[in-house]
């Protein structure tokens, strides 16, 4: 844990957890080869914090964040998230549970490309009960959070880098989740484009108290969060 | 937007890949309906045949005669309405303007009030009985023989030698689409009366009825035939339907190859269907990843993928229908139904149906297996695939 916030993150996690992990195990199987890629790993992360998670290609940043936002399962331990288990539900419940509680942002945006802006950022509540006009709104109002309400009709293709990555978040949150999580979202911008986004998410967790959970390998980026983290051979160091 | 929304998007996604999936569904339809039709318009006059009529021939077959005075004792059996007979003359035109045409001996007092789809003026069955040599032909048939009402016509036989010198009196106008309007019907006395046919010398090939009670049918057929039982010419009575049917028979391994070929079409047509689909989805997969990621349940992607195909297949669909309807009913059928192999030949509305809705059902056939291969990826492993 990031020695600038320890004594206070600190206290938080013990009061108001949105995120813990106990003692959790991760190991994939490469052929008969078993390859323990997370090793009785525990992590506390308080509600409202913006953290980063940093570690050189294969330590095992990319599973964790897997695990918080169920996309996966541990191989054993216990991974709660939003109060939910997320080792103990079924994937059609992980399927319901990630579009309530989960805002993903990929590196390579990953965005319909048939789709409009407007259109990727409604896909999350075409799983929802809300009606068109209702819906319109919501795409309309994270659009103006992500500052692309005039593009709203622009396909991907018509975006530049930076808007598309905006035009993800914006899908991330529409739903307005408790959790974003980032994977690498700088990575493939340049720097003013970095900026941006970094600032978007910053703005996130300050003004709409989202919680953020990045991993990055681009250490301007996660001087921007509150809190840092380092995984290496599957332990946090 | 709906969930459909982008399933229709998707359909475009690689133009020209799809427009030649649409264009080979709709190839595959034109050619599966075209010999659907074929099969149909084949079996139309079985499935046209009068209910109320009983054809009467030689037990042995439909070659070998029966005699004349046969036809008395059918009239008087009990139930019947009306006979009348004809034989086969194996018509022929020494001119070869027409490769096949039915020409037949037919009794000039009785033929038309019996077969009653063939409609011939009053004015023309009068002149018919008063000339012995008188002829009344099909619209089509006249047409390709280039005669008309009052001109000669001369043509050959395969059964009888010579050539045959007719009058032709009138046409005869079909008041079902089923009938053929490239046959010939001349008097029988004027066949048995020729020494050439002295072989045929009252001699009849079989007799049509027309009963009072269809549901007689199968009854009154069991009564004539116990008639001439004992007799050294027995016969066999049946529906005209039956009649029809035994005519077919000899076609029915053809008939068999144009129906394997028309399901081969289709699984051809499947098989096309399936690999397009499956090379969208291989290059989507990532995609459907992210879309598992965002909270889409399984059973949506399979939704997107088979909606794709089905869009596909039914675009398809439509455009072989309507390809159907130019190219057969447009194209096809007026030089088929003109030059005479087939009384009618249009694509019925049945075959399009059927067709248009096996294109649909087997566009969801064929997205089945990529988008249960799609939707059971784990989403870590499908968001890891860049193809």
């Amino acid at each position: 844990m990031d020695a600038k916030t320890d004594a206070k993150t600190g206290s938080k996690a013990n009061a108001e957890s949105i995120v813990s992990l106990t003692a959790v195990n991760k190991t994939f199987h490469r052929g008969k080869e078993p390859i323990q890629v997370l090793d009785r790993l525990d992590l506390e992360v308080p509600s409202g914090s913006f953290e980063a998670l940093m570690g050189p290609s294969g330590s095992g940043k990319s599973t964790l964040l897997n695990l918080i936002a169920g996309l996966d399962r541990p191989t054993s331990g216990t991974v709660r998230v939003a109060g939910a288990d997320v080792g103990r539900m079924t994937d059609g419940q992980l399927a319901e549970w990630r579009s309530q509680t989960i805002g993903f942002v990929f590196q390579s945006f990953n965005l319909i490309p048939v789709l409009t802006a407007a259109q990727n950022v409604e896909l999350p509540l075409l799983l929802t009960s809300l009606g068109g006009a209702e819906r319109k709104k919501r795409v309309a109002i994270a659009l103006r959070v992500v500052g692309l309400e005039d593009r709203m009709h622009h396909f991907p293709r018509q975006l530049s880098g930076g808007q598309e990555q905006r035009v993800a978040i914006a899908r991330a949150i529409v739903n307005d989740p408790k959790i974003i999580v980032a994977d690498e979202p700088t990575g493939d911008l340049d720097r003013k484009s970095a900026d941006d986004v970094l600032n978007l998410l910053e703005r996130l967790n300050k003004e709409f108290d989202k919680t953020i959970f990045m991993v990055t390998h681009d250490p301007a980026a996660a001087e921007r969060a509150t809190v840092q983290r380092k995984l290496d051979k599957g332990a946090l160091v | 937007m709906n969930l459909a929304t982008y399933a229709r998007r998707n359909m475009f996604r690689r133009r020209g890949r799809t427009i030649l999936t649409v264009l080979a569904v709709a190839v595959a339809v034109l050619i599966f309906a075209t010999i659907r039709t074929t099969l149909a318009m084949w079996n139309a006059g079985v499935d046209e045949a009068a209910s109320d009529r009983l054809a009467t021939r030689h037990k042995i077959s439909i070659t070998m005669l029966l005699p004349k005075r046969y036809m008395d004792e059918v009239r008087a059996t009990p139930g019947i309405a009306a006979s009348t007979w004809a034989s086969w003359f194996g018509a022929k035109d020494p001119l070869k303007r027409t490769p096949f045409f039915a020409g037949f001996a037919a009794d000039h007092e009785t033929w038309f009030s019996v077969m009653t789809e063939m409609k011939v003026e009053p004015a023309v069955l009068e002149e018919w009985k008063r000339t012995p040599n008188g002829a009344i032909l099909g619209d089509i048939l006249a047409r390709t023989l280039q005669v008309k009402p009052g001109d000669r016509l001369v043509i050959q036989s395969d059964i009888f030698p010579g050539d045959w010198e007719f009058k032709v009196v009138g046409l005869y106008t079909p008041l079902k689409r089923t009938v053929d309007r490239n046959s010939m019907v001349f008097r029988w006395d004027y066949l048995n009366n020729d020494p050439r046919a002295e072989f045929f010398k009252d001699k009849i090939g079989w007799v049509m009825s027309r009963i009072d009670d269809p549901k007689a049918s199968a009854r009154l057929s069991r009564e004539i035939d116990k008639k001439f039982d004992e007799r050294d010419d027995q016969t066999i009575t049946m529906s005209e339907r039956a009649f029809s049917l035994s005519f077919m028979g000899a076609f029915s391994a053809l008939l068999f190859v144009f129906f394997v070929v028309s399901i081969a079409i289709l699984l051809i047509m499947t098989l096309i269907l399936a690999n397009t689909i499956a090379m969208s989805v291989r290059e989507r997969t990532h995609e459907y990843g992210v879309l598992r990621a965002v909270g889409f349940k399984p059973g949506h992607i399979v939704g997107f993928i088979v909606g794709e195909s089905v869009l596909i297949s039914i675009v398809g669909g439509v455009v072989g229908v309507g390809l159907t309807l130019l190219f057969v009913n447009g194209l096809m059928g007026p030089a088929v139904e003109g030059m005479g192999m087939f009384p009618a030949f249009r694509a019925p509305s049945s075959v399009l149906l059927f067709a248009f809705a096996l294109a649909a059902g087997l566009g969801m056939v064929a997205g089945i297996i990529p988008a249960i291969r799609a939707s059971s990826l784990k989403v870590t492993d499908a968001l890891r695939r860049i193809d």
